[in-house]
């Protein structure tokens, strides 16, 4: 390429390149399109059970063992993504009292996270208790120092308002690290609430959001799925480790705790929910915001709507 | 030594303990370490505490010490740090004005960097004046006031009053500030700014506080702060001079001073040098006897004398010095005034009654009457608070209460299991406990009231429970019954009620912070139930 090229041939090569796209595109385009060509193709619906039953297993384990079953942490992030998790740390209490994600579940899904090429994980919730003792109180300080992932400290800075087109919430403030994030994995704790019956994954987002959180137990059914299809994670992973009994979803009392040794993982936040509500002998018919979930298209109450698999330790 | 020498000694010094005043200040808070350790975290068996000797000044300060010991009967922690200050000052005279205090440090620099006064005038606003014995009617009001049973030092020790207004007005006021300057630049679309934004609200955050720290009655303990700082265009040092109680006291001690000033009327030109530099208008010039009470031992004249008239010596042989001019007056009115204010503090009933619905005091606090005895209105306690809850009193704890901490629940609350601010009260006057202490006794700082006409669902107006979600004891204090009400249209709604079971709130006030009914929250805490008074209680069984 030492003679410098004309214009005219620009011009030429120009129209040449974009039109072999353009031909290359159109060969490519199905006869059929359906009706929503831009939409997402639909990703097959699963949910993984695991479930330790051996005594003194090992809650990492575990947790590697179902990402395995759903294909690996690879399966999900890729190489170089920034990772947002997720975790429920809105309350300032020890891991013992299962009021918030269980540390050893965080710490081993950071792990996998970075192992899977990972360039950046963040950790971030916007707590109810003061932040600084929501981190040191639930171990989440910890793991992020251990794993090397940031600690997001929720901030006025960090809180945008937009748009959310959602029934109930139109303009709403959200906490900015989850929207820059390439991947979000939702990580909740499995607890009972005093209005909505249960705090799972879809509840989880509450903590996604600033502003007057307070005021969404007005209509907390519509808010939760609202917020759901706003954030819509790559997945769902639901800390039933230990779980809240009563006296949710802040607790207090190791007599509030019972241990289910369990971790779901889904794809579909639906299913992930109503696979949980389970554990608590909830019917997800009587949850309000899992039914208004699966009516506005969310996903599946019906466990025979995804693909099932239980992991055993 | 060398006058430069010294005078060197003496910068460095200042700066150092200016620098760990402030370096300790910006530690009064929930510290670092904390979110890093597991072992704290995951058993709850250990208590979170600040890692830095957040009291240390206040344990060097004799006045905190006396008064304590007067007025509470107490012995506080670290006290001997005081007695050796006391004891220093005995040989050494007002070392700790002029080497130590942070709040002497920062009036000498306003008086450096923009010296008002000069030549003449500078000179004759260095003379001994009568004014400078007002510190010892302080000092001898303050002492008494506190035999008498009300601890009032606190407003004027230049520890607390140096602590209270960089904590509670200037902090605040540059941190708000530079954290609005942060968010404008973060919500910038342009990401460099954006990152820029993040980056320096991390770095401020720390020293700032997160979020938007601010506390009532700020404003009036910045101006007079303010105040203070312009009185040096007056005279140079003018608080350290005229109205420092705890310049007063070490004067009064100073008195049998090894350290002397020694002048050679002989080799004295009159120049008026050392009159210039005198910081603490100590009658450095020849003819009249130096005042080792007024000397705040900057050594000035000292390194200014150009013909070596005026030496520093250290004498092993007790001379006494003069006598620190305190004059029969203002001890009298001193006298007076301390036997006064205690019961001018009772005035307003405040002490008498059983307590004000506004006034909740920390956990752990001591009875009111011993928390008036020993509380120095220092704000360590209030800047330590990772909620801001605790503010400085303005009329809730009465006149005598002034400045005392109270906690108000629409500007943050108590979490249920810190125990900060009494592990930082330099006095005991928040007792220091326990989170288990503080769950399990329980201590109670009130008790939450439901507002039927304002809450959510018993006025008719929908769903909410959010007092219920955040009740933190278990089981709750507040809990649900279910009921069925008619609304306007006619249509029946099943709503859930919120109800609290006195027995079991401990007045957190998470419930009044979170309640969505803003303004007047629905559900609010008054101090009535609070376990520190026996009078203060609602039920026969508790």
């Amino acid at each position: 390429m030492d003679d410098p090229i004309t214009r005219r041939e620009a011009i030429k090569k120009g129209l040449c390149l974009s039109g072999s796209l353009a031909l290359a595109c159109a060969a490519g385009w199905p006869v059929h399109a359906p009706s929503e060509a831009w939409a997402l193709k639909k990703e097959e619906g699963f949910l993984i059970e695991g479930v330790g039953q051996a005594p003194g297993y090992s809650v990492q384990e575990l947790t590697e063992k179902v990402f395995d079953a759903a294909g690996g942490m690879k399966r999900f992030v890729s190489k170089g993504d920034v990772v947002v998790v997720k975790p429920n740390i809105s309350w300032a209490r020890a891991p013992n009292l299962a009021a918030s994600t269980n540390p050893e579940v965080l710490e081993a899904v950071i792990h996998l996270a970075f192992n899977a090429g990972a360039k950046k994980v963040r950790i971030a919730d916007n707590t109810i208790h003061n932040a600084e003792r929501c981190f040191a109180l639930t171990g989440a300080g910890m793991v992020a120092k251990k794993t090397g992932a940031d600690l997001i400290h929720p901030r006025s800075s960090l809180m945008r308002d937009m748009k959310m087109q959602g029934h109930r919430l139109d303009i709403w403030p959200v906490f900015v690290p989850l929207i820059e994030a390439d991947k979000v994995i939702n990580l909740p704790v499995a607890k009972v609430h005093g209005l909505c019956e249960l705090t799972l994954g879809m509840k989880n987002w509450i903590g996604g959001v600033g502003g007057r959180r307070n005021a969404l137990h007005q209509d907390i059914h519509q808010s939760i799925v609202d917020l759901a299809r706003f954030f819509r994670p790559t997945v769902t992973l639901i800390d039933a480790i230990r779980i809240m009994v009563k006296n949710g979803p802040s607790g207090g009392s190791e007599a509030d705790v019972a241990a289910m040794n369990r971790l779901i993982l889904s794809n579909d936040a639906v299913a992930a929910d109503a696979r949980a509500a389970g554990l608590f002998h909830v019917a997800p018919a009587s949850v309000g915001y899992m039914v208004l979930a699966e009516k506005q298209g969310l996903g599946s109450l019906d466990m025979s709507a995804v693909t099932l698999k239980e992991v055993i330790l | 030594m060398k006058p430069k020498q010294l005078i060197w000694l003496r910068r460095i010094s200042q700066g150092f303990f200016l620098a760990l005043f402030l370096l300790l200040l910006i530690q009064t808070r929930f510290p670092d370490a904390a979110y890093q350790e597991y072992s704290l975290a995951v058993t709850g068996e250990q208590d979170i505490r600040v890692g830095y000797p957040a009291t240390f000044f206040f344990q060097l300060d004799p006045l905190i010490w006396l008064t304590s010991l007067l007025s509470g009967h107490v012995w506080i922690q670290g006290f001997f740090w005081a007695v050796a200050a006391l004891l220093l000052t005995l040989f050494l005279g007002r070392f700790f004005c002029g080497f130590v205090c942070p709040l002497g440090t920062i009036h000498h620099m306003v008086g450096v960097v923009r010296p008002a006064l000069k030549g003449k005038a500078l000179i004759k606003a260095n003379q001994k004046r009568g004014s400078q014995k007002i510190k010892y009617f302080l000092l001898v009001a303050v002492l008494v006031s506190a035999l008498v049973g009300l601890n009032i030092v606190g407003i004027l020790d230049p520890i607390s009053l140096l602590f209270r207004s960089l904590a509670l007005a200037v902090f605040p006021a540059v941190g708000n500030g530079i954290k609005a300057a942060c968010d404008v630049i973060a919500a910038s679309d342009i990401k460099p700014f954006n990152l820029l934004g993040y980056a320096a609200e991390e770095i401020a955050s720390p020293i700032f506080g997160y979020g938007y720290p601010a506390f009532q009655t700020g404003w009036l303990i910045g101006a007079l702060f303010l105040v203070i700082l312009f009185l040096n265009r007056i005279r140079p040092r003018f608080w350290c001079r005229t109205l420092c109680p705890l310049g007063a006291l070490f004067g009064v001690l100073s008195r049998f001073s090894m350290v002397r000033l020694e002048k050679k009327p002989e080799a004295c030109t009159d120049c008026q040098k050392c009159a210039l530099a005198c910081q603490g208008a100590a009658s450095p010039g020849p003819g009249v006897d130096w005042d080792s009470s007024e000397c705040l031992l900057c050594f000035n004249c000292f390194a200014r004398c150009p013909e070596d008239a005026l030496t520093f010596r250290f004498r092993w042989f007790p001379a006494q010095n003069r006598g620190p001019d305190m004059g029969r007056r203002a001890v009298l009115a001193g006298l007076l005034a301390g036997v006064s204010i205690p019961f001018l503090g009772r005035l307003d009933g405040q002490i008498h009654k059983v307590s004000d619905p506004r006034l909740i005091r920390p956990p752990g606090a001591v009875e009111e009457r011993d928390f008036l005895r020993l509380c120095q209105r220092c704000g360590l306690c209030m800047k330590v608070c990772p909620t801001n809850v605790i503010n400085p009193a303005l009329a809730e704890a009465g006149m005598a209460g002034f400045w005392t901490p109270t906690l108000t629940m629409t500007l943050g609350y108590c979490e249920y299991t810190c125990t900060l601010c009494g592990s930082v009260c330099p006095t005991g006057a928040i007792a220091e406990i326990s989170g288990k202490e503080k769950v399990g006794r329980p201590i109670r700082i009130g008790s939450a009231y439901l507002d039927r006409g304002r809450c959510l669902p018993w006025s008719g107006n929908g769903p909410c429970i959010v007092c219920e979600e955040h009740c933190p004891t278990s089981p709750k204090a507040i809990y649900l019954r279910l009921d069925v009400q008619t609304r306007q249209d006619g249509a029946k709604v099943t709503v859930q009620l919120p109800y609290v079971d006195l027995k079991r709130c401990v007045g957190c006030g998470i419930c009044e912070n979170k309640c969505p009914v803003k303004g007047r929250p629905a559900i609010r805490v008054m101090a009535a139930g609070e376990t520190r008074s026996v009078r203060n209680q609602i039920l026969l069984d508790i």
